[in-house]
């Protein structure tokens, strides 16, 4: 059987009680290749049944929930899989099973997390503001694994007061931040009016950038390892 | 038109393509450039020290844009033989006022271009006018512009101690030059410096960093610690006394980190030699110095007092080839520090096995699963009483330095590009 869930923690805890007894299940919250024969279902949230399924994994293992929020984030296309194998295993063992490396499914999910971690990590440094006429700045990106919001704590600390908005452009949404609180609210496009200074700082930026390269030693395949160039689109000194 | 919109530049104390280009292009060479290690709180204005560091972004030679590595000036009364900048050289020169410096940092670092501000500067006037031009930016950054992330600053030989002091006071991080491992060739070939020009003030500023903490006083001083950095190859000192003085400095100083950069001529003078310092080398001394830190091992067991690391081999496998006698170690069971001192497995991955071994026994299948590199491993260790090395102890040294020269024909061809323009200063 399929089980459609929509992607939310509480349709996937519910989705899992259901599927309890099902080995041949497959989770879905994304398209899904339906072969003939097989029978499908859209899972609707039980929010109370959810809360016992969290309960209870929360007492075989405290970091299990944080665990399967980064998980449900990845943009994999197996994500869903990965994380119905690792729950599985854990519910089995009743004790943290985060060690146990020597498993496929414990290794598919440490892996699953460590991309939605780098990825959050390298935009942390990736990301690129650009100055509003009103001084608010705006961040366009387009990452692999829904992060927009797990990426604005970071810019929250350290930008003091300052309002900010961090635009995923391709699940077009947006983290939204007013110097306080952050909020995620769908965003379509958004049409930016720069401040007076912006285009000077960015031609700044893109001198310092070729000035600072030592060109006599080109090693390109090494700069594309550490800044794919699917990055490149929205950085600054690419544009 | 283009008069007036320049005016209206300088007015706003942002500094010109020119001169950013010209300061920019005097600090590219240095080595340095992270931004671990502090973890300073934002309080009340702009930025926060992030402790992991962070890339921000990566030119094409390969290296990363962390922090806006820039010199306050490039006008030099030194003449240390080996570098662009010093004063017999013919070249422009330029400098810039803290003001243009401390919008420059706002401004990047408000966009997150940057993790912050290496300062750096040729010895400008006197040393202890550079100093205090230094100090005044720092100072001004943070407290005027109340900018609380990443700060390195280089410290000038020969400037006062209370002026090293209070900047120290402003940065995360700061750092002397030795420049060139021995007292002998400083005085050939950087005349104005010498061993008590760079290795006592680095001493003093630990000294000083300890009183601080001992006394609980407010504030910060240098919580990201200092670095240092050597050229290699331009003098001729082994491996063995280098090593020896970067584990004196991590020993005795508590110093975070020594860069190397093979030497490269870039400059033509009777007193250097003319063929670059390799690569290799560098990388190889680099392993070396890795191994000091994070391995467990000693200077003394990497290399003897006068001999060189070899180039055939990374020190961790000529280490271990003569110790044959303590392997192969069974992975199941070996401690955190035997598993660290098998070639081919890194930190991560002793770790990795040392977590996945208590749920179970690990064969080679697990292993290779696991991401564990078993190319040179495989001589060294057991895996449930399983052993896939080499029978002799000489075929083991055989595979290896083949492995190691098929691996370096590759690398070499990398740097075979280089040329005299290049660098003094490289990072692998």
């Amino acid at each position: 059987m399929i089980y459609f869930y929509d992607g939310t923690k509480e349709a996937f805890l519910t989705a899992f009680l259901l599927a309890w007894g099902d080995r041949e299940a497959v989770f879905a919250s994304q398209n899904a290749q339906l072969s003939l024969g097989q029978t499908c279902t859209f899972v609707r949230t039980d929010a109370a049944a959810a809360k016992r399924a969290e309960q209870r994994f929360l007492s075989f293992d405290k970091e299990s929930m944080r665990d399967l929020g980064t998980m449900l984030r990845s943009g994999d296309a197996n994500r869903d899989a990965v994380a119905l194998a690792y729950f599985r295993l854990l519910a089995e063992k009743k004790r943290p099973v985060r060690g146990m490396l020597a498993d496929d499914a414990v290794r598919a999910a440490d892996e699953c997390m460590r991309r939605v971690g780098l990825e959050i990590h390298r935009f942390h440094g990736f990301l690129r503001f650009m100055e509003s006429a009103s001084g608010a700045l705006y961040a366009p990106f387009s990452p692999d694994n829904d992060i927009c919001d797990l990426v604005a704590p970071h810019f929250r600390a350290r930008l003091g007061g300052y309002p900010f908005v961090i635009h995923d452009v391709k699940r077009k949404k947006a983290a939204v931040c007013d110097g306080k609180t952050i909020f995620v609210a769908p965003l379509e496009r958004a049409e930016v009016a720069l401040s007076a200074d912006e285009t000077e700082w960015q031609s700044l930026w893109k001198t310092y950038y070729a000035s600072v390269n030592i060109p006599s030693r080109e090693r390109l395949k090494q700069m594309r390892g550490y800044m794919p160039v699917r990055y490149w689109k929205h950085l600054t000194e690419f544009r | 038109m283009f008069d007036i919109c320049k005016e209206a530049r300088y007015n706003r104390g942002m500094i010109s393509e020119e001169k950013l280009s010209l300061l920019t292009e005097s600090a590219k060479y240095d080595v340095s450039c992270s931004s671990s290690g502090s973890g300073r709180k934002n309080e009340g204005g702009i930025g926060n020290g992030y402790a992991s560091g962070c890339c921000h972004s990566f030119t094409p030679d390969g290296r990363c844009i962390s922090l806006l590595k820039i010199l306050l000036s490039n006008d030099c009364v030194f003449d240390c033989k080996y570098c662009v900048n010093r004063c017999s050289a013919d070249a422009p020169r330029a400098t810039a006022t803290p003001e243009e410096i401390c919008e420059l940092t706002m401004d990047f670092y408000k966009r997150n271009y940057i993790e912050g501000l290496f300062l750096s500067s040729a010895v400008h006037r006197s040393p202890d006018h550079t100093m205090e031009q230094l100090l005044l930016t720092v100072k001004k950054l943070r407290t005027e512009y109340r900018f609380f992330g990443y700060i390195h600053v280089k410290a000038i030989p020969y400037a006062d101690e209370r002026l090293v002091n209070e900047t120290a006071r402003y940065a995360d991080r700061m750092s002397y030059n030795v420049e060139l491992p021995s007292e002998k060739s400083l005085k050939l070939l950087a005349p104005q410096k010498s061993k008590a020009s760079v290795l006592l003030p680095i001493s003093k500023l630990a000294r000083e960093k300890e009183i601080f903490r001992a006394e609980n006083r407010k504030g910060k001083f240098l919580p990201a610690g200092q670095t240092t950095q050597m050229i290699v190859g331009a003098s001729p000192e082994p491996d063995g006394q280098i090593l020896r003085l970067s584990q004196r400095l991590y020993r005795g100083a508590g110093l975070k980190r020594v860069y190397y950069s093979s030497y490269v001529p870039v400059v033509r003078d009777p007193l250097l030699p003319d063929v670059p310092g390799g690569a290799l080398r560098e990388h190889r001394l680099y392993q070396a110095d890795w191994l000091l830190r994070f391995y467990g091992f000693s200077a003394e067991e990497i290399v003897e007092d006068d001999g060189n690391l070899s180039l055939e081999l990374d020190p961790k496998c000529a280490w271990a080839l003569r110790n044959m006698h303590l392997f192969p170690v069974e992975v199941n069971r070996a401690p955190l520090e035997l598993l660290l001192r098998v070639p081919g497995i890194g930190a991560r991955s002793a770790y990795k096995i040392l977590e996945a071994r208590q749920y179970a026994s690990l064969d080679f299948v697990h292993l290779k699963k696991m991401r564990v590199v078993l190319k040179r491993a495989r001589h060294f260790i057991t895996a449930n009483g399983k052993f896939y090395g080499a029978k002799s102890d000489a075929a083991v040294r055989g595979l290896l330095t083949a492995g190691e020269r098929a691996q370096n024909a590759e690398q070499l061809s990398l740097f075979a590009a280089e040329n005299a323009a290049a660098a003094l200063t490289g990072e692998l």
